[in-house]
């Protein structure tokens, strides 16, 4: 028999209180576990979400004669440039000390074309890149594979005759008979063979709306574009994205600048900075609720540690009468705080990974709530540990400087 | 140098909000050899309780000493003196205070948690002492499971499972029938024939007789010690203890 055996007995005898601190501590570490798997996983989903919001740095030519604007970013006329970038720019992006943190390198060429007369603005890139880098671009029909294969954007394509002419709601379903309600996916190509820069391409793909200036562009593959532009090896600028959870944007910048002397890098600070202040705010508002939960949690292990010295006066009497140190005593409530806060807290982690993973879905988007993270695990049994030897040490200590005689004589 | 020293022990207390002090003991000296089995009689709140608790380094006196096995008691700091408690004392309280969580076996093994000794020798400790007081077969049983005497017999064991030179109870039999008083007593006094020393509490004649020396508190002042009387006037106070 050792002092744990005592505090296990006395525990077994005291079921019901020791069921409700238990259950208290629970409480109040999966609160704080199921805070922090949301926020870890809000931080995850918010994180991808602005990855796919598109490139955080633009690198374009220095020198320009002409303005052209792109996706709110202003660059230059590749047609006027006298320092292009090339081809071969991109190998030396791939050789920078972070090129590990850049997610993806999308190479454009820009270009004006004329089409049935009418002006268009020709993008030519790696369009399995812009398709993953655009996810808010619903393609109707596919994205383009073959060198003479074109995807127009949804205003393009109307001038173009390539689909219906925008038409008040109620038409589209009488156009589609048979079909209850029509969506817009269910857009037909009525028109796919366009002839530009002297040669035939097929239409395969038309963009939903997407309210940007790509509702009103031409997309082909970026050899393509080099082609019908007369511009082989030849590119308007390179969209980067960084993977960035907290990535030290701008020293990417700096060693991009480096690499590519005659090119211009800008960092989307906005972009960037929003994500991190989302971040930092999810995560200040979890940890201002967790000291929250673990203080009240403190306050009520004091309470029901205190509570057990007074009721248990006349044991710590029985047993100063034997012989126990006044650390023996301090010991015995120790350990007793230990277990109870011990199993507290693996049960509220477990009830707290629970409801997290639970409750995930109505706070997120996330597909896939993260896995029960064993650092989580550890950080709540420590905080659950803390939290109860902590506030047990007064009272501990209080029992141990109880006078043997007058404890004994408590009822 | 005898086995127990009583020097001059002066007890008082200043109650909260009171003017003057309390004197429980006043002055108290005695002596106890070793193998005696002594009564410390009185009526209630003459303070031989207080005298048995400072005896049993329990409580520091205002004044004197208390001097057992050549170690001045209070001349030890509070761990040592609890330290020297499971060394050199068995306490039986009157309401016994069994641990109700804990089995038979496991109250006796109690004083033996903070030693060094191993689980097995802790078990077999604590089943010899049990034996001792004729409850063998009931190391299993929680207190409520046991009668009023048993319960007395597992203080006893308890009180003596680590060997102590001297086992103090106090009012042992207070709360017994008298059948059951005498039977704790017969418990006692045979564990002093196998050469235990004791010093017993209590207000209960018939305990008292079955003792060798009876020592009298009244008012705080030891009024008479059947030892000294006996030597001077042929042990009056047992044949008065004992004249029933």
């Amino acid at each position: 028999m050792k002092l744990i055996d005592i505090v296990i007995g006395s525990l077994r005898r005291r079921k019901g209180r020791v069921a409700f601190i238990v259950i208290g501590l629970a409480v109040g570490v999966g609160t704080v576990v199921a805070l922090r798997s949301l926020t870890a996983t809000m931080e995850q989903e918010i994180g991808a979400q602005l990855d796919q919001y598109g490139a955080n740095i633009v690198i374009v030519p220095k020198a320009s004669s002409q303005e052209l604007s792109y996706g709110g970013v202003t660059l230059s006329a590749a047609t006027f440039d006298l320092l292009q970038l090339k081809d071969e720019d991109i190998s030396r992006i791939k050789s920078i000390k972070y090129a590990n943190r850049l997610s993806l390198i999308a190479p454009k060429l820009l270009g004006a074309v004329e089409i049935d007369g009418q002006k268009f603005l020709l993008s030519g890139a790696h369009l399995d890149q812009e398709v993953r880098m655009k996810q808010w671009w619903q393609v109707v029909g596919r994205v383009p594979t073959e060198t003479d294969e074109l995807l127009v954007g949804y205003e393009a394509a109307q001038k173009l005759g390539v689909i219906e002419a925008a038409k008040p709601a109620g038409h589209e379903s009488m156009l589609h008979s048979g079909h209850a309600s029509v969506r817009q996916s269910e857009l037909k190509l009525l028109r796919t063979q366009l002839a530009l820069g002297g040669g035939e391409f097929r239409v395969v793909g038309v963009i939903h709306e997407t309210g940007a200036q790509d509702d009103q562009m031409v997309f082909t593959s970026l050899s393509t574009a080099q082609r019908v532009l007369h511009k082989p090896g030849e590119l308007s600028l390179i969209e980067v994205s960084a993977m960035c959870n907290g990535c030290p944007i701008d020293d990417i910048v700096a060693q991009l600048s480096a690499a590519l002397p005659e090119a211009k890098v800008s960092a989307l600070q906005q972009a960037v900075r929003a994500r991190l202040q989302t971040v930092e705010r999810l995560s200040r508002f979890s940890t201002a609720l967790s000291v929250v939960m673990l203080l009240i949690g403190f306050v009520m292990v004091f309470i029901t540690m205190m509570t057990s010295v007074v009721e248990r006066t006349r044991e710590v009497g029985v047993l100063r009468a034997l012989g126990f140190r006044k650390s023996h005593i301090v010991r015995i409530f120790m350990i007793e705080a230990a277990l109870i806060s011990l199993v507290g807290g693996l049960l509220g982690w477990g009830v707290g990974a629970l409801s997290g993973a639970l409750s995930a879905p109505y706070f997120t988007e996330a597909a896939a709530v993260g896995r029960p993270s064993l650092a989580l695990a550890l950080a709540a049994l420590a905080a659950a540990v803390t939290v109860g030897v902590a506030s047990s040490l007064y009272p501990a200590i209080k029992a141990a400087k109880l006078d043997p005689t007058e404890a004994l004589r408590h009822y | 140098m005898s086995f127990i020293v009583i020097e001059n022990v002066t007890k008082a207390y200043q109650p909260n909000g009171a003017a003057s002090r309390t004197t429980v003991l006043s002055s108290v000296s005695a002596e106890i050899e070793e193998g005696e089995f002594v009564a410390l009689m009185g009526p209630s709140g003459s303070g031989k309780t207080t005298l048995l608790t400072i005896i049993g380094a329990m409580s520091q006196p205002t004044d004197g000493r208390v001097i057992i096995d050549e170690v001045d008691v209070y001349g030890l700091s509070e761990e040592r003196r609890a330290d020297f408690r499971r060394e050199y004392l068995g306490f039986v309280f009157q309401q016994h205070h069994l641990l109700p969580y804990l089995t038979t076996l496991e109250n006796v093994m109690l004083p033996l948690v903070i030693t060094k000794l191993n689980t097995q020798e802790k078990r077999m400790k604590a089943q010899t002492a049990l034996e001792r007081v004729g409850l063998g077969d009931k190391l299993d049983r929680l207190p409520n499971q046991l009668s009023g005497g048993e319960q007395g017999r597992v203080a006893i064991a308890r009180a003596l499972v680590n060997e102590p030179p001297l086992i103090l109870a106090d009012e042992p039999t207070g709360n017994l029938d008298s059948r059951t008083g005498e039977e704790l007593i017969n418990v006692l006094r045979s564990l002093n024939e196998q050469g235990q020393t004791i010093l017993m509490v209590t207000h209960n004649p018939e305990a008292a007789a079955a003792t060798h020396r009876v020592l009298k508190i009244q008012d705080g002042l030891l009024m008479s010690d059947s030892a000294e009387a006996g030597r001077r006037e042929a042990r009056p106070m047992m044949e008065e203890v004992c004249a029933d």
